[in-house]
């Protein structure tokens, strides 16, 4: 019984662990993180995000009807946004210009300091 | 350019001059027309990426293949989606007969090939279709359109066709 409980309390010790970290990912709640949300709809990235710093959020939302990505020219990410779906990256220092490998016609550029 | 797109480009071509010139009220398009035809050329692409996706051996080709499936198939579904809930039934009209017309024949023609000659038959009509929908979306059929949230779904669906003929033009230009 004892052996049971103590497993229980780790196992929930180790869940409790990951899940906030996870969950401060996406909602940004460590201090002096951001989360810069891109609006993806009709066929196009929306506004670009300004000021973003190393370590804040990118999340891109996709409002749209059609699958899209967030694909970087030189790398670093590829995202696929499902419509509806949302998918974020945490910026590093550059320029990332990215764009969707489905519809290259779709570009955007964030400027991170 | 196969004879049905031709006849699209040029039928709605010259219903938008005549209405220039003559001074008279827009052409008698109306939107469950005009919802027809847009749901007609996504059919027409989508059963034209089947076919590809049956015969071609080509990653890319079948890459552009899936993506015009894919593609062509959202748009459709939120048209139909956006018709029942404003109540309006797309209207078969002589534009989508011809087109359908014209596009089974391309098939067929498309269908008698196969390998390399396939694949950049299929690419270059492609880019045709693309690009005589678009002719007809941008020059008549969205600007006679008069419900706000049919036209918002022909401007993302010209948005979406410019996207294509890119890929298309490029993928036939890989073929070459």
């Amino acid at each position: 019984m004892l052996r049971t409980m103590i497993l229980l309390v780790a196992v929930l010790a180790f869940a409790g662990g990951f899940m906030p970290a996870v969950a401060a990912d996406t909602a940004a709640t460590a201090p002096g993180r951001r989360v810069h949300v891109i609006l993806v709809d009709k066929m196009a990235y929306g506004p670009m995000p300004t000021g973003v710093r190393a370590g804040d959020i990118i999340e891109w939302a996709n409002h749209d009807i059609l699958e899209h990505s967030a694909t970087a020219r030189d790398g670093r990410f590829d995202v696929d946004l499902k419509p509806g779906a949302s998918a974020h990256i945490t910026a590093t220092a550059g320029t990332l210009a990215f764009f969707c490998k489905f519809h290259p016609t779709m570009t955007g550029s964030v400027v991170v300091k | 350019m196969n004879k049905s797109l031709l006849a699209l480009a040029l039928t709605l071509g010259l219903g938008s001059l005549a209405g220039v010139h003559a001074a008279t009220p827009a052409p008698a398009i109306n939107d469950a027309q005009i919802a027809h035809i847009a749901y007609t050329a996504g059919v027409i692409d989508v059963t034209a990426a089947k076919q590809a996706l049956q015969k071609s051996h080509s990653a890319d080709v079948r890459a552009f293949a899936e993506e015009m499936a894919r593609d062509h198939a959202a748009v459709n579904d939120q048209a139909l989606a956006l018709a029942k809930k404003l109540g309006v039934t797309p209207a078969d009209n002589a534009t989508s007969q011809s087109l359908a017309k014209g596009a089974a024949a391309e098939q067929k023609k498309l269908a008698a090939l196969s390998g390399a000659a396939y694949d950049k038959a299929y690419a270059d009509n492609e880019v045709a279709f693309h690009k005589a929908v678009l002719t007809a979306l941008d020059g008549t059929l969205i600007p006679s359109t008069q419900n706000a949230e049919l036209k918002s779904l022909l401007e993302t669906g010209s948005k979406l066709f410019h996207s294509h003929e890119m890929h298309a033009e490029h993928l036939a230009q890989s073929l070459k």
